[in-house]
This record gives structure tokens, C-alpha cells and sequence, in this order.
């Protein structure tokens, strides 16, 4: 089985033609993600050059809506890069085009757009990753296989094995993907900072639950709402691979936030302190360092002869 | 970005909720003004952007002029958990007869929108919910469905409202709504929704909203002209203002170690290792500010992170911890250069220390680049616990020099 998505599936770009766009573009042709398409609606009709992972030149076509590139090229997965402004729009035009898996990086979208995009997304079984995440990585099982790589997440961190990531952050996801990248990983996925997302903490642990090659999984978490603490009260029960985790913010004031949009504790809830207790009470290690939540994984990994 | 109490009055009142007349003032002899105005006996209410003020003191009941200015006097300096006073709020004082809490947030856990409501109102819902359990209602409006008239009535009707008040407490639900998503708020909460007036005169009793709390998406602000007519320049940190105007997510706190970093958890986990470390060594030091240069930073954004860290007078060493994605560590070098070069020569005697920690994109370039400026005030970590050890110990040690 094939976690998110399958190798050499064929995928969009809405927002390509953009700076974010066109860097992230390249970097993902390059890492062997097989985009087809980019989607803009004033553009429609060019064609743009990138090179793909044997640095032979591929022409990605520009269509004017994710109806259209859905037709030409049988993507049901996009990358959204559109501004925050225009996101809500994207992400409807993408579900109404039948898109099953929408990957949305895009930074700053107010949470009401991304409420309402959430609702129609699991009205019409389509999945969101994001908004405000890195993306998704997948390692690919096959020999010289090259996996998929949706959104900003680097080539070259680390490759394949048997852990599923999970996290708020992007760079604490790169952190500890380096950390770890002698074990290796099924797949990566950064859920986002922002107080509604697509796929939630829980959401992820039960897809690596369900995939046969994932055997534990390192699930990095910051302050703000109870992702966290719903992911371990499910996980008590029904996870039947071990986690560890790691929880950003334990200097973090009352009422301000840090950065991301979610992360802030409000009426004293969203705590570090109270996401890393409700963790472990239910068995789930929790690290005060990524250096030290890598460690607690490879003693894990021992103790379940996983390594 | 919350809002005080007498700017949540002004979206409150446009959406036609009734509540008590009102006058700000922001020095105490205004606040006599404003009372005279109202006439007595009336509150005085200090403006804070949280909760719990009455419990603190900042909201009393006035029956004089002299009394009005003298409770403004002792209000105004107030500093409730780290929220200055920044005004008074002069209201008039109703008699209560029955105190309900509403409020409409946005709840992340079922992706929805949350109306709560008790007919056990005046305290901390927090409170109410664990101490009448059985009082609190609560109804989930989805993102694609609407919250009508009808919802409205049925839950004012849930909420224990009856006779007279049914029709105007569905009304003030519906006004809550309308004020939730047309202004973008992510809380709208009134506590207490009082119903008020002569306990023997049916004809004077209706709900008054006494205390408004409305929080606003950030996000959203681009929908809303930047919310200007909200911002409040008197109560933003001079430094988180520097920062801000340069397009970083700068955040002080109250310690000695800078922090700079890339991405919103690198950070955060930054200044909970500088946090650890000073426990840890039994050193009395702590992360000064929470600063995220973003994504793919410039060498001119790493000069601005640290100009801006400098600037703050507390702070006694940096760490600089930056895992690079998009970002080339390479460029973030170039710009610490710049910042320390530009630095020395305005300063010759500033000397804090830099401690840097590069790992992912062009980390090998950027550690080459400091290395070979053999600048003495910079220093080079291999993690980012090290890092943390490091800007510590320097922190503690620049202390005992300097004495402070």
C-alpha cells in the first residue's frame, strides 16, 4: 500500500507560475515529483521548462483552471502556492475538479477560508494537507524508486525506512528527519501551524497506523489547541505502533504568538507543559530536545527490535 | 489580535446589541469628565486585552466625581499579567437581575464554530463549565451552513431564556454571528449578557451586553484595511514594532540570550534549549525574544533580525540557529557579517557574542564564511543544544563582568 500517494503519480501546481511557485517547482521536478501541470488562469496556454531528476528538460504546460489540467494530464493531486488572498478560491476550484489530495503551503490564509475549505474537502472526500506546512514527502519502497516530494521539504535530508513523521513545523520536521536520517523514514508529513488544518495530528497517525511498512512514528508538536493531546487519546487505543514525541513552546507567554497562527496559548490552554503530561500519560515519551526526542526514538526502535 | 472592551463595544454596537452608554477617557481627570457625563453611580472600567479584570481590580463602581477620578487614578497604572491598563472605560452602572454567557469561537478541534452559552453567567466560563456543567449549551455550526433566525431563537430557547427576553436574546445571537464572520473574528464572547432594570417595573427590564471580549483573525486583515482603526500605537512593544515593519515575527520576552532562528518551532524549540540550558547549569538565564527570519531569508533580513536582537539592552549573547531549507545558510552568513560590521563601527565597545549554529542548505559554505572572518565576537556550534550551552554560559559570563 501506498501512504498519501502513489509513486509517479501525476500532480498539478496552482500558483507555478509564481516566484514561490517556480523555485519550489524545480526543486520538486528535481527530486523526480512527476508535475504535469500548472494551473493559472491568466497564463493559460504557455509552457514552462524545468529539469527533472536525469536532468533531461521537461515542458509543464499552463492550463486555466484544475478542471482543464485534471482533463489533460489525470492529476488528482495539487500543490497550491496561489497568495493567501486568492487561496480559498484555489482550494475550491481544486475540489470541484475532483482533486483528492490538495497539499496547500501558502502562509497567512484566514482561518475562515480554510474552515470553509476544510468542510467542503471531507464533504467531497478529498483530503487537504496544510494550509501553512511544508508539504509532504513520501520515501519510495522500490528499488532506485524516487518517492514523491509535495511542497518545500528538501531532497537529501533523508531517505528511506521505517518511521512516519508528523509535525507542526517545517523546519523542526527537517531537524529531525537529519537527526534521524541514518533509520529513515516511510513518509513525512508537516500538517501545518495554523488553527484549523487539513489533516490533523490524529488523521496522520492513523494513516501510518494502516500502512504495513511504518513501525513507530516521531510526532512533533508545538503549543496551541489539543492536536496533540486528541492524536495520544486516540493513539492509546487503537496505535498499535509506538510514538515518540516532541512539543515546541515551553518558553512561550501566555496570549502572544509564535509565529505561526496556531501557536498560542489562550485562557491558559494549549499549553506545552499540559500537551506534554496528557502524552505522557498515555505511554507516549516525550523529548525536551530534538536531539534528545531522536535518541528516545533509536532506544524505542531497539526495544521493539526495529533496528 | 484581541481587542479592549471599548473597541469590541464599537462592532458590537453596529450589529444592533444593546449595552450600557459608555465614555472612554484615558487620563483620570477625563474619566471625571466622562462619569459627570454618564452621571452616578457609574463603572469604571479599566481597558485591558484580558480577561479577569474585575477579579484584579480594574472594575469598580463609582458613586461621585471624586470617587470616579480617585478609582481612575489607582486603575490607570494597573498591569494585569502583563497587559497594561492603556484607558478607562466609564459606564453606566446597571441593576442586574439575571447574568447569561455567550460567546461564538472558532473551534480547531471539530473544524467548526462553537456557540456556547450558560444561563450561570458573570464568571470565567472556565469556571462555570466545571462548576455547572449541566448549565452550559452548546451548538456547532458548521463552515458551509448558515446560523439563521430560527437557529438563533431555538437556541436562546435551549439557553433558558424566556417570555420578553426569547425574541431579543435571538436577536443578540444573530448579532454575535453577523459580528464572528463579518468581521473575521475568531471570538466573540459577551459576559455577562445581563438582563437589567427595575425589579418591579416589567417595562424597563431587557439584556444589556455589560463586558465584550472579540478576538480577530490576523490573518484576515487584509480583508479589513489592516484593522487600523483598532491599533493602538501606545501599547506596542518598541521593538516588536522595529520588527514587524520589517516583515519578522518578533516576539520579547524578559531574558538575556537573543534568539534567531528560521521557521516558528525551530525557534520556539531554540528558546525552550536556552531555557533548558540555563536551568540546567544553575545560571539565572533566559531566551530575551522569539525572532523568525522565515523562509529563504536574505542576507539584508539576517542584519535586520540582528540589529533589531541588539537593540534590546537586556540581551547579553545570540544564538543564531538556522536549519536550512529554502534558506542558504551561506546568506544568512553574509548577513550576520554585515550586521556585526555595521554594528562595530557604530559601537567599538559592543562586544556580545554570536553563537551560530548552520545545518542543511550551504551550511559548510556559511560556517566557512564566519570561520574566515575570524570576527572574535563570533562563534560556531555544531548543534543546537551546544549552541544553546554556549550563548548561556557567555550570557552569564558577560553578567558578572558588566556586574548586571
Amino acid at each position: 500500500m501506498t501512504l498519501f500517494i502513489e509513486d509517479g503519480a501525476p500532480v498539478m501546481v496552482q500558483g507555478m507560475t509564481g516566484h514561490q511557485g517556480m523555485v519550489h517547482t524545480a526543486h520538486m521536478m528535481a527530486a523526480g515529483t512527476n508535475i504535469l501541470a500548472g494551473v493559472n488562469a491568466r497564463k493559460a496556454g504557455m509552457t514552462v521548462d524545468f529539469d527533472g531528476p536525469d536532468g533531461q528538460t521537461r515542458h509543464v504546460p499552463v492550463y486555466a483552471d484544475c478542471a482543464a489540467a485534471r482533463q489533460a494530464t489525470r492529476a488528482r493531486t495539487s500543490v497550491v502556492f496561489v497568495p493567501p488572498r486568492f487561496a480559498k478560491d484555489a482550494m475550491v476550484e481544486a475540489i470541484e475538479a475532483g482533486i483528492t489530495l490538495i497539499v496547500v503551503i501558502t502562509e497567512g490564509i484566514p482561518v475562515a477560508d480554510t474552515a470553509y475549505c476544510v468542510a467542503l474537502a471531507r464533504e467531497r472526500g478529498c483530503r487537504i494537507v496544510g494550509p501553512n506546512c511544508p508539504g509532504l514527502m513520501t520515501m519510495s519502497d522500490r528499488p532506485n524508486g524516487v518517492g514523491v516530494d509535495l511542497g518545500i521539504i528538501p531532497q537529501g535530508i533523508a531517505g528511506r525506512g521505517p518511521l512516519g513523521l508528523v509535525s507542526k513545523s517545517g523546519t523542526l520536521t527537517y531537524q529531525l528527519m537529519g537527526e534521524l536520517s541514518s533509520i529513515g523514514f516511510t513518509a513525512c508529513l508537516g500538517i501545518g501551524g495554523d488553527p484549523i488544518v487539513g489533516t490533523t495530528m490524529l488523521e496522520a497517525l492513523q494513516a501510518f497506523n494502516r500502512d504495513p511498512e511504518t513501525k513507530a512514528c516521531v510526532m512533533i508538536g508545538e503549543i496551541g489547541g489539543s492536536a496533540e493531546q486528541e492524536a495520544a487519546h486516540w493513539a492509546s487505543t487503537h496505535m498499535t505502533k509506538p510514538i515518540v514525541a516532541y512539543i515546541a513552546g515551553f518558553t512561550a507567554p501566555e496570549g502572544k504568538q509564535m509565529g505561526h497562527a496556531g501557536a498560542i496559548i489562550s485562557g491558559g490552554k494549549g499549553t506545552a507543559a499540559d500537551k506534554k503530561e496528557v502524552l505522557e500519560s498515555v505511554g507516549i515519551k516525550v523529548g525536551t530536545t530534538p536531539g534528545e526526542t531522536a535518541r528516545l526514538t533509536r532506544d524505542l526502535l531497539r526495544e521493539h527490535a526495529i533496528i | 489580535m484581541d481587542l479592549y472592551e471599548y473597541q469590541a463595544r464599537q462592532l458590537l454596537a453596529e450589529h444592533g446589541i444593546s449595552q450600557p452608554r459608555a465614555v472612554y477617557a484615558s487620563t483620570a481627570e477625563e474619566a471625571g469628565q466622562a462619569a459627570d457625563i454618564i452621571g452616578y453611580p457609574c463603572m469604571i472600567k479599566g481597558q485591558a486585552t484580558i480577561g479577569h479584570r474585575g477579579q484584579a481590580g480594574a472594575v469598580k463602581r463609582a458613586e461621585n466625581h471624586e470617587q470616579a477620578v480617585a478609582l481612575a487614578e489607582a486603575i490607570l497604572p494597573m498591569n494585569i499579567d502583563g497587559h497594561p491598563v492603556s484607558g478607562i472605560l466609564v459606564t453606566e452602572a446597571r441593576n442586574i437581575l439575571h447574568e447569561y454567557y455567550l460567546s461564538i469561537s472558532v473551534d480547531r478541534t471539530s473544524r467548526d464554530y462553537d456557540v456556547l452559552a450558560t444561563a450561570s453567567g458573570g464568571t470565567e466560563v472556565e469556571t462555570i463549565a466545571r462548576e455547572h456543567p449541566e448549565s452550559v449549551r452548546r451548538l456547532h455550526i458548521g463552515p458551509l451552513e448558515d446560523f439563521d433566525r430560527q437557529a438563533a431563537r431555538t437556541m436562546a430557547e435551549r439557553i433558558g431564556f424566556y417570555h420578553a427576553d426569547l425574541e431579543q436574546a435571538a436577536q443578540i445571537l444573530l448579532g454575535m454571528w453577523h459580528t464572528f464572520q463579518d468581521s473575521d473574528a475568531t471570538l466573540v464572547e459577551i459576559n455577562p449578557l445581563a438582563k437589567v432594570g427595575d425589579p418591579d417595573d416589567e417595562a424597563t427590564k431587557h439584556l444589556d451586553a455589560l463586558d465584550a471580549k472579540i478576538s480577530l483573525d490576523g490573518n484576515a486583515a487584509f480583508r479589513h484595511d489592516g484593522w487600523k482603526r483598532f491599533t493602538d500605537p501606545a501599547q506596542v512593544d518598541p521593538l516588536e514594532a522595529k520588527a514587524k515593519a520589517a516583515g519578522l515575527h518578533y516576539v520579547h520576552l524578559d531574558g538575556q540570550v537573543g534568539v534567531i532562528g528560521n521557521g516558528a518551532g525551530l525557534v520556539m524549540s531554540s528558546l525552550d534549549a536556552v531555557a533548558g540550558s540555563g536551568h540546567r547549569q544553575g545560571l539565572p538565564i533566559g531566551p530575551a525574544n522569539f525572532l523568525d527570519i522565515g523562509g529563504g531569508a536574505s542576507p539584508e533580513v539576517m542584519r535586520t533580525s540582528l540589529d533589531v536582537v541588539l537593540s534590546d539592552p537586556k540581551v547579553r549573547s545570540v544564538m543564531v540557529n538556522v536549519y536550512g531549507g529554502i534558506t542558504s545558510c551561506q546568506q544568512v552568513a553574509q548577513g550576520i557579517l554585515a550586521a556585526v560590521d555595521a554594528e562595530g563601527e557604530q559601537d567599538q565597545n559592543d562586544d556580545r557574542p554570536i553563537v551560530v549554529r548552520f545545518d542543511g542548505n550551504e551550511a559548510a559554505e556559511g560556517l566557512d564564511l564566519l570561520t574566515k572572518a575570524q570576527q572574535p565576537r563570533l562563534k560556531v556550534a555544531r548543534t543546537m543544544e551546544e549552541a544553546a550551552d554556549q550563548a548561556v554560559a557567555l550570557a552569564a559570563q558577560a553578567g558578572k563582568e558588566t556586574g548586571r
